[in-house]
Parts: structure tokens; sequence; C-alpha cells
């Protein structure tokens, strides 16, 4: 009696695969181009979204470690006022 | 236990100090790193540029790029001081593995007396907002008495 089965009829994103991520094609890592330093302000706005947050590993690609390598390079950025908190600047 | 590390520190300097003279400024700012027994290994010019937001009332800011050797335990204490310090506008102190080639290189001569200075009481206001509201608040002023909510949901 187990309810693992998705409801069976399929769900609105496309049936079993689209509810259960073990069944997807796991996702490229997208590699940085350039280094993740917080001197380097214009590649990091590449990765801040209109209002100044900064984009979800979905949008930007990275790896886990290379997304808080971003993270941490951003939030250094914007203690020393080269990079907004909030909006484009 | 001493224990000597590498860092890389940024400075935002304000642009009044500098341009009452570059190397006495400087040789201030190193002053902050040796008092405390550091050893300054580079110490350059980075940028002069606008700043995201404003630092104490300035809108421009000189970056001043230093690699110094210190014990971990004096890292605080040079911290302090550079919050004490009139001349420096933000600090950032991050520990770095080796100094980049770059950073030995001579610094790129500039002018002083070229270096803006601009001020937030200074600067003009922006007119386009200011008439954008007036012509927003002239058109629906009756709109915003019937249905506040409304509008502060939109």
């Amino acid at each position: 009696m187990s309810n693992f089965g998705g409801g069976g009829g399929g769900g609105e994103r496309g049936g079993k695969r689209g509810k259960f991520s073990r069944f997807a094609a796991p996702r490229k890592l997208v590699e940085p181009e350039e280094a993740l330093d917080y001197k380097n302000v214009a590649y990091l706005s590449k990765f801040v979204t209109p209002n100044g947050k900064i984009q979800s590993r979905k949008r930007t690609g990275f790896s886990g470690q290379n997304q808080r390598i971003l993270a941490e390079a951003i939030k250094r950025a914007r203690i020393i006022g080269l990079m907004p908190f909030v909006g484009r600047g | 236990m001493e224990r000597n590390r590498t860092y890389e520190c940024m400075c935002v300097l304000d642009n009044r100090e500098v341009r009452k003279g570059w190397q006495p400024l400087k040789d201030a700012v190193s002053a902050l790193f040796t008092k405390h027994g550091a050893q300054v290994l580079s110490s350059r010019r980075w940028d002069e540029r606008r700043l995201a937001y404003p630092i104490n009332l300035q809108l421009r800011g000189t970056f001043l790029l230093t690699y110094f050797k210190a014990d971990t335990q004096q890292v605080a204490n040079i911290r302090r001081d550079m919050q004490f310090s009139d001349s420096v506008l933000r600090s950032l102190i991050v520990s770095c593995t080796e100094v980049p080639a770059e950073a030995y290189q001579p610094e790129a001569e500039f002018d002083v007396n070229a270096v803006q200075v601009e001020d937030i009481r200074s600067a003009a206001p922006a007119p386009a907002p200011a008439a954008a509201e007036e012509s927003a608040e002239a058109e629906a002023p009756a709109e915003a008495e019937t249905a506040p909510v409304a509008e502060e949901k939109s």
C-alpha cells in the first residue's frame, strides 16, 4: 500500500519523471569563465538579479562549491562598496 | 602561539584625503599595518571609481590594495585601527594563499588633482523622477482616495 507511484495518472509536470528527480537526467554543471573574485565586479554582476539578489544554483548552473565561492565574492564586493546591496547601483 | 599568514587588504580611501597627497596617505595606511608588526609586501592603487552606495556621504573613492604578512592575532587590531582612521572609508581584510605577480609591478602614476570628489550633499537631485512623481500625483488623486488598498497591492 505504498503511495510512491505519484497517483498513477501522471502529474501536471509530465508524469513520474517530472516528479522524481532521481529519474531525471543529471544537470550539466557550468564552470565559471572568469575568476570568482570580489574585485571582478563586471563578471559577478552577471549573477545578480535586477533587484540585487544573488541568483540561485538553478540559474547559474554552478557546482555547490563554486556557488558558495560566488556568493562569498558578491558579499565581499557589496561590503567594500563595489556592488550594491539592492538594485543595479 | 604566533602564526604568520598572508592577507589581502582592500581599502576605500577618501578622495578628499587623496587630493592632499597620495604618497603621504599611502604611508599613513601602511603605518597602520607596520604598527602591529605586519610586513607590507605590496601596496598599490587599484582603482578610483564611483561607489555603489554612499559611504560617509562620499560617492567616489580610491581603492588601495595591500598585501601583507602578519600574525593572525594582530589582524583584529589592524582591522580596528582601520575603522578608527578618518581617511579610510571602508576596509576588507581577507586571507590569501599567494601574492599575485601584478601586485609587485610599479604603480601607475596619476594626477592627484584630477581625482573627483563627489559628496552626497553637493550632488544635485535628479529632476526626472521628481517630475514624474508630480505628474502621477496630479493624474490620480481621486483614485488614491477611493481605493487606497487596491493601489497598494498593484
